[in-house]
């Protein structure tokens, strides 16, 4: 039939690389069997668990925070925004950092955190807020801090448009009804729109959490991984084990290991997802 | 009654005024102060204090990155990738999404089909470098244009899929079955009458594509070395990563890399969150 061809070639090109993954996994550079031990190393190796928790750190700073700004933003300009014009301005506005390389956006952060040039420092010592250079991307905390800000940064404005075109879809009359009631802006937040924007988080969490996961590009370009092992999240890790230490088997084992625990994430979390399936 | 009603309004307006000139400005200054780096001589970025506004504004910086160091061939090479990208791409979502939405194919094919595609989105990408760095290297394509366009298709298929699915559902199955009637083969019908009605949702996907493959990173910066074919972006991360950062040149790369990208967008506006969210989210 026409769909086989198209599929069939499809699917074994993108099942030959877990196959190879596999079998580099379980194989030393020279080729030869070696069972498991690539596993043990990999879990045995404390460079991986400050990965899996600088990951977490991330995810956990940059999730909550795009979720409640872009909430937060999508009601302001829904409740207060009346005009069509500046609706649709702030619309291309918002989708424009959504298409932006994170590269270049990686650039931009290093134009306002790096010491010496770095705008912000330049600019809190003129409006005196410091006396002394803050050096944002050399302290852990700190450096981690500005990685997690340019992902809210770059990835707010989609939260926003989602939740924003999930807001249109309520009906006017249940606002109007409501406003009759008496309902505050709080309670039609909490009773009205909430209800329609409920299947919505869960796509927001999907989407970002597939790509919290993967965030390479920027972190690359502004810390590298720094200070330290701060802000090496867990690709990052892994280009590090396979590009910089050439240890390709634990980098497979490791490879593996992403991939069966993102699948089984994947598992729990599509199940639950509002897209149609017919 | 009616004063304390347009006090609320009045303070709501202020609250919202306020609201919207922060946020522009936590997104136009740093924008701001990446052009404004660009447009600096050399000599200015070595005076004593540093300059808000640049004193005499110069595109040395822009003729330096692409010239002198000769990022027009990054440049380049990241148009060809992108191009061969959507292109690849867009033939096969079109193979794969022509039967399960045009053809009788069992619904429950159609399905894993779609949630297959879906959970190649979930892939993490440097999970499947690893290998695809050793396939590269056996088939001895390494900094190689092709490497790349070969994953870019892989990872940007799942996307087509949804959104041409999206498209090629709301175009009604009669007008095809009439050209069908009138002796069509299903090829004619397809070229003559589906393919033109899905224009502009093909154009759409296209866009995106290109912007996806356009900003990619990781997969460039492991699978080229050389000019032959390394894109734009790794250009642009060998100049931040230097010893020496060359200020100006590193802020006009990234506005190189970011004006494509912002042009496409005008155009493909309408899509892009329909992308984005494999189409669970139509503008009107």
């Amino acid at each position: 039939m026409l769909l086989l061809p198209a599929l069939g070639a499809v699917f074994v090109i993108v099942t030959i690389p877990f196959v190879l993954v596999a079998i580099q996994s379980i194989s030393a550079d020279d080729g030869t069997l070696v069972g498991l031990r690539n596993y043990s190393r990999a879990i045995a190796n404390p460079l991986l668990y400050e990965a899996i928790r600088a990951t977490g750190v991330y995810s956990l700073i940059v999730l909550p925070i795009e979720i409640l700004f872009g909430l937060g933003f999508a009601l302001l300009v829904h409740r207060t925004v009346r005009p069509q014009g500046l609706r649709a301005a702030i619309y291309i506005l918002a989708i424009l950092p959504l298409v932006v390389p994170p590269v270049a956006i990686g650039v931009v952060a290093r134009l306002v955190y790096a010491p010496s040039y770095g705008v912000l420092n330049v600019i809190l010592e003129r409006t005196g807020f410091i006396h002394q250079e803050v050096n944002w991307l050399g302290d852990p905390n700190l450096a981690m801090l500005a990685v997690a800000s340019v992902d809210i940064w770059q990835w707010t404005p989609f939260v926003y448009l989602v939740l924003f075109s999930g807001l249109q879809t309520v009906p006017k009359e249940s606002v109007e009804a409501a406003q009759l009631d008496g309902a505050d802006w709080w309670a039609q937040f909490r009773y009205i729109d909430l209800f329609y924007l409920r299947p919505l988080f869960l796509l927001i969490i999907f989407f970002r959490l597939a790509d919290v996961l993967r965030v390479f590009d920027h972190v690359f370009i502004l810390t590298g991984g720094g200070p330290g092992t701060t802000t090496q999240l867990l690709s990052l890790y892994l280009y590090r084990v396979e590009f910089k230490y050439f240890d390709s088997g634990q980098a497979a084992a490791l490879a593996v290991l992403v991939l069966v625990s993102f699948s089984i994430l994947y598992r729990l979390i599509s199940r639950a997802l509002p897209l149609e399936r017919t | 009654m009616s004063r304390r009603f347009t006090l609320a309004i009045f303070l709501r307006t202020t609250l919202a005024a306020v609201a919207l000139g922060a946020v522009g400005l936590v997104y136009g200054f740093p924008l701001y102060w990446l052009f404004v780096t660009s447009l600096k001589s050399k000599a200015e970025l070595f005076a004593s204090s540093v300059h808000l506004v640049p004193h005499n504004p110069t595109f040395a910086a822009y003729s330096s990155v692409l010239i002198e160091r000769g990022f027009w061939v990054l440049l380049k090479n990241s148009v060809i990738v992108c191009f061969s990208t959507v292109v690849v791409t867009l033939v096969l979502g079109l193979l794969i999404t022509y039967p399960i939405t045009r053809l009788p194919v069992p619904p429950r094919l159609r399905v894993n089909i779609l949630i297959w595609a879906l959970s190649l989105r979930f892939l993490p990408p440097i999970a499947v470098v690893i290998p695809y760095f050793a396939i590269v290297r056996t088939l001895q394509i390494y900094d190689q244009p092709i490497a790349l366009i070969g994953i870019y298709s892989l990872f940007n298929l799942p996307f087509a899929i949804w959104m041409l699915k999206g498209f090629l559902e709301e175009i009604p199955l009669e007008l095809e079955d009439a050209a069908l009637v009138d002796g069509a083969s299903r090829w004619i019908a397809f070229w003559r009458v589906l393919l033109p009605l899905a224009a502009p949702g093909v154009m759409a996907a296209g866009i995106i594509v290109f912007t996806f493959a356009w900003s990619e990173f990781l997969f460039a910066l492991i699978l080229t070395a050389t000019p032959n074919s390394q894109t734009f972006p790794v250009g642009v991360q060998g100049l931040v990563t230097q010893f020496e950062i060359i200020w100006n040149d590193m802020a006009a790369s990234g506005v190189i890399a970011m004006a494509l990208p912002l042009v496409l967008m005008v155009i493909g506006r309408k899509y892009i969150v329909a992308g984005l969210t494999f189409g669970v989210i139509r503008e009107k």
